[in-house]
């Protein structure tokens, strides 16, 4: 009973140190920067962490297993893992990567305590073929590659969007005739500035503005650089699952729908590195491709399971609503 | 000396190889190669090295406590003159004349199967082929989920009917003419499967193998304005190249310094692995071809106490597949049991197995269970199903009467069974009886002859239960196990590619990166680039080259090198290449 309170104790304070967050994410965004929350959101970030860490520790002594047994629970871990990629790049200094990560880890949290999925809130017990030590390699490396492909191809996504409000503006402003360039004294800390979305408020006339160039290649080779490691654990991943289905069930591949569907987010993001080989297959075109693995992963993680069918049928629910 | 020479193997390749080429422009316009005799003889050894030999590269990843032991035992390489070009490529270039040489039919033949297979080469190796190709499989695995699988043709005329059709067109004879009924081995499924495997093939040995070539081979850059044209670059109007080279190596690069003239590169494995991935893929679809067409597979459900033979339950998959001795064991069943929760949940099964040869001596035992199987001669023993075979029961003291118990409801591990024990004559009609229903082997739940609920007893308790006057005493639940037996010889080699393509994406993470520099003067001219990590890589570069030490004439008879740290010099931007004021 204790863990039950503690676990409710402990998932609603780091939700709502991210909604905190995220409100002050947003009033940075449309209002005014104000530093010293912003210093205040980080930490709640990491609050948030240990609050969620304390979670899954706490579900794993009082289950017996590690927390990975259904939706619920890999939903807490990716959000977990989520919020640990926010963390890295805030150590290390480079803050490109928060006004993804944090959302991302708001929102999976939210779906996962919403009224939606009560009734996994529980945890429950094993079944006989989830008793195995290949459950912790597999799910958690499954996870890590889901959260690390969610933050690159939302990279891509912001490249998109920022690529292409260049193309918008250029046809709003098309009406005027003086060609003045921008000044550049004042805005060279633009690309230090962790808020994507604010710097497109700064966009300019030309195509050529330096800053933005400089933005986008930027979002580029860090969209490459984590897909890269998503991709890593994405395929240890399929690859031990292969092996634990052998293990279980005879055979390493079974076509199961979620088998299937990983093996075509994989597929799409192997398509996105070939892409990627001609120089001008670098920026827009491998962006497009990412965004696509967007969809293909929520398909993957989360549609397959709506369905309930087939061998992964331990992760199914129904949604309900409470 | 100089040889201008564009490198041996990329002359008659069409536009579009060159054009993938690019990104390394230098090396085709590049007028030194030297290959220094140890990398030589190892090319020589291996066609396709998948890690380097560590005599030759020795650029892991160390410590730094290491590297500055290690100082002093490396040494910069320095050449005078050309080493002679190797013997492998006038080897090719003269091999390639040969058949031209050769006057007779037969070798005009020859000829034209050459130019042939060279053109499917070429066509096959096409990046952009590849591309659809894996689209075409992606889109193909996504339609294989969405309509449903292996089901009969009657349902496919409902789901999706000529009179309705979905997307205007699609009705059943779309789904049945395709293969789409059975999309994992379907024709069209199968062909691009295979013609993607030919394109990594043609792919590896036409593109990645010539580029370990490249790879391996170090060139130098003779001129300032080809060392400022890299993607970073930096001048420091008064460095020394042999300065850079010691620094470089000290933290970890190879280094190979010809006069004004140095090239060092580092992390030479991350040039390796986009061949070891794809032959990592070649080997699983190696393996997957051998399984679907080498292996047995079948699945039985035996009752508790009863045994089959291993051959009679195994049915082949393809025309490689080949039955064994093993195929004649028998397998006796020896007990059948279930684990529960508290709850009273299933929590595993386990299986008593005896194997026994044609002799009747038992040769293994094991209880395997649901992630245990049981291997032996080749053929696996999988614990994959469940169900209640037999109860028996005592009536008034006669029996014990086995009645077979049916399945009235199964859902995955929840499953119910049930049996009657008839009263009175059975072929009266309205035979009346004494139910008995069961979840798990744990307890059966009783009713009497109207259906009304009596009580539960537990099999083992030989506590007896009153139903219309009748003692009724369970003695025993048997249940009867579902297994799955398989062999497959493809696994071996598919597991060694699965690891090969776990270790070669680990690798693949690596970052290979240049440096070029020219000493021009008494500038120096510092350009590099890395294929994976460009953001740190200035970074690095720039670190090091904080520590490049200055050259200061401070008096004529003493050259003294302060060793002074040219911050304000090296922070280079990542675009801006030109010679920063001092």
């Amino acid at each position: 009973m204790i863990f039950s309170t503690l676990e409710h104790i402990l998932i609603h304070i780091s939700f709502s140190v991210v909604s905190l967050g995220i409100t002050i994410h947003l009033i940075t965004l449309l209002v005014d920067e104000f530093v010293e929350l912003y210093d205040s959101s980080e930490k709640g970030m990491i609050t948030s962490f240990f609050c969620i860490t304390g979670l899954l520790v706490t579900r794993w002594i009082y289950s017996g297993h590690l927390p990975l047994s259904n939706f619920y629970e890999s939903l807490i871990f990716l959000s977990w893992i989520l919020s640990i990629i926010h963390m890295v790049p805030y150590l290390k200094k480079q803050n490109y990567l928060s006004p993804i990560t944090a959302p991302s880890t708001f929102f999976t949290q939210g779906f996962a305590t919403s009224g939606l999925l009560t009734n996994m809130h529980q945890s429950g017990i094993l079944v006989p073929a989830l008793q195995s030590q290949w459950l912790m390699m597999h799910v958690s490396m499954m996870v890590l590659g889901y959260a690390a492909l969610l933050c690159g191809s939302l990279l891509s996504v912001a490249l998109i969007v920022i690529t292409f409000r260049k193309v918008i503006r250029i046809i709003d402003n098309d009406k005027r005739a003086n060609l003045n360039s921008f000044s550049i004294g004042g805005t060279p800390y633009i690309t230090k500035k962790r808020n994507v979305l604010r710097n497109t408020s700064f966009s300019f006339l030309y195509s050529r503005n330096y800053y933005k160039v400089q933005l986008i290649q930027q979002l580029d080779h860090w969209g490459f650089r984590i897909i890269g490691i998503g991709f890593l654990f994405l395929t240890i991943g399929i690859l031990s699952g292969a092996v634990w289905a052998n293990e279980a069930w005879g055979s390493y591949w079974n076509w199961d729908p979620k088998e299937t569907w990983a093996f075509i987010t994989w597929t799409i993001f192997a398509i996105y590195f070939h892409i990627r080989v001609n120089k001008n297959g670098e920026g827009l075109n491998s962006a497009i491709i990412a965004s696509i693995g967007f969809f293909l992963i929520w398909i993957c993680y989360f549609g397959v399971n709506l369905l309930g069918i087939g061998l992964h049928s331990y992760g199914s629910f129904t949604l309900t609503s409470n | 000396m100089e040889a201008v020479m564009a490198p041996a193997g990329t002359v008659h390749r069409s536009p579009s190889r060159l054009q993938f080429l690019k990104p390394s422009p230098n090396f085709v316009n590049s007028t030194f190669k030297f290959k220094p005799q140890q990398l030589y003889t190892f090319r020589n050894r291996c066609r396709t090295p998948l890690l380097p030999s560590l005599t030759s590269i020795n650029c892991k990843l160390k410590s730094s406590g290491e590297i500055k032991k290690q100082n002093a035992s490396k040494k910069i390489e320095l050449w005078n003159s050309a080493p002679p070009l190797s013997e492998e490529e006038s080897n090719a270039g003269s091999g390639k004349k040969e058949p031209a040489k050769a006057g007779s039919g037969n070798s005009a033949v020859l000829r034209s199967v050459k130019k042939l297979s060279r053109k499917v080469l070429t066509l096959l190796s096409n990046l952009p082929l590849a591309i659809g190709e894996m689209f075409v499989i992606a889109a193909l695995m996504a339609v294989g989920t969405v309509i449903d699988q292996g089901e009969t043709p009657e349902y496919y005329f409902q789901m999706y009917p000529e009179d309705s059709p979905a997307f205007g067109f699609f009705t059943w004879r779309w789904v049945l003419a395709l293969g789409f009924d059975h999309m994992f081995s379907s024709p069209v499924f199968l062909a691009t499967l295979a013609l993607l495997g030919a394109s990594l093939m043609a792919c590896t040995y036409t593109t990645q193998i010539p580029l370990v070539k490249v790879a391996r081979r170090w060139k130098f850059l003779d001129s300032a304005e080809a060392v400022r044209k890299q993607d970073f670059s930096e001048t420091l109007p008064r460095g020394s190249v042999q300065d850079l080279g010691v620094i470089l190596m000290g933290s970890g690069y190879e280094v190979f310094l010809k006069g004004p003239c140095l090239y060092a590169f580092k992390g030479l494995v991350g040039r390796y692995t986009p061949i070891g991935v794809h032959l990592a893929m070649l080997l699983i679809m190696a393996g997957a071809t051998l399984s679907a067409t080498g292996s047995f597979r079948g699945s039985v459900t035996v009752p508790q106490g009863l045994n089959f033979v291993v051959g009679d339950v195994l049915g082949p998959s393809g025309f490689l597949s080949f039955p064994t001795e093993a195929f004649s064991t028998e397998v006796h069943v020896n007990k059948f049991s279930m684990d529960y929760y508290e709850s009273g949940e299933v929590s595993q099964f386990h299986t008593d197995l005896s194997l026994l040869n044609l002799d009747g001596k038992e040769v293994m035992r094991k209880t395997i269970s649901v992630n245990d199987p049981l291997r032996y001669g080749g053929f696996t023993i999988y614990q994959t199903d469940w169900s209640i075979s037999a109860l028996q029961v005592v009536k008034d003291g006669e029996g014990p009467f086995n009645l077979p118990m049916a399945p009235l409801k199964v859902n995955g591990d929840k499953k119910l069974y049930g049996t009657i024990l008839p009263v009175g004559s059975i072929d009266a009609p309205n035979v009346k009886g004494i139910s008995m229903l069961a979840r798990d082997l744990q307890s059966i739940v009783l009713y009497d002859q109207e259906g009304k609920f009596v009580g539960v007893r537990r099999p083992n308790s030989k506590l007896p239960i009153e139903i219309d006057g009748m003692k009724i005493m369970i003695e025993d639940a048997i249940g009867s196990s579902g297994l799955e037996l398989k062999t497959d010889p493809g696994v071996p080699v598919v597991y060694t590619g699965f690891g090969a393509l776990m270790l070669t994406t680990c690798i693949s993470i690596l970052s290979h990166a240049q440096i070029w520099a020219f000493q021009d003067g008494t500038s120096l001219v510092i350009g590099g680039k890395s294929n994976r990590a460009k953001g740190e890589f200035e970074g690095q570069i720039n670190r090091l080259l904080d520590q490049v030490p200055e050259l200061v004439e401070s008096s004529p008879s003493s050259s003294s090198v302060a060793m002074q740290s040219n911050n304000t010099m090296a922070a280079a931007s990542f675009t801006d290449p030109g010679a920063r004021p001092s």
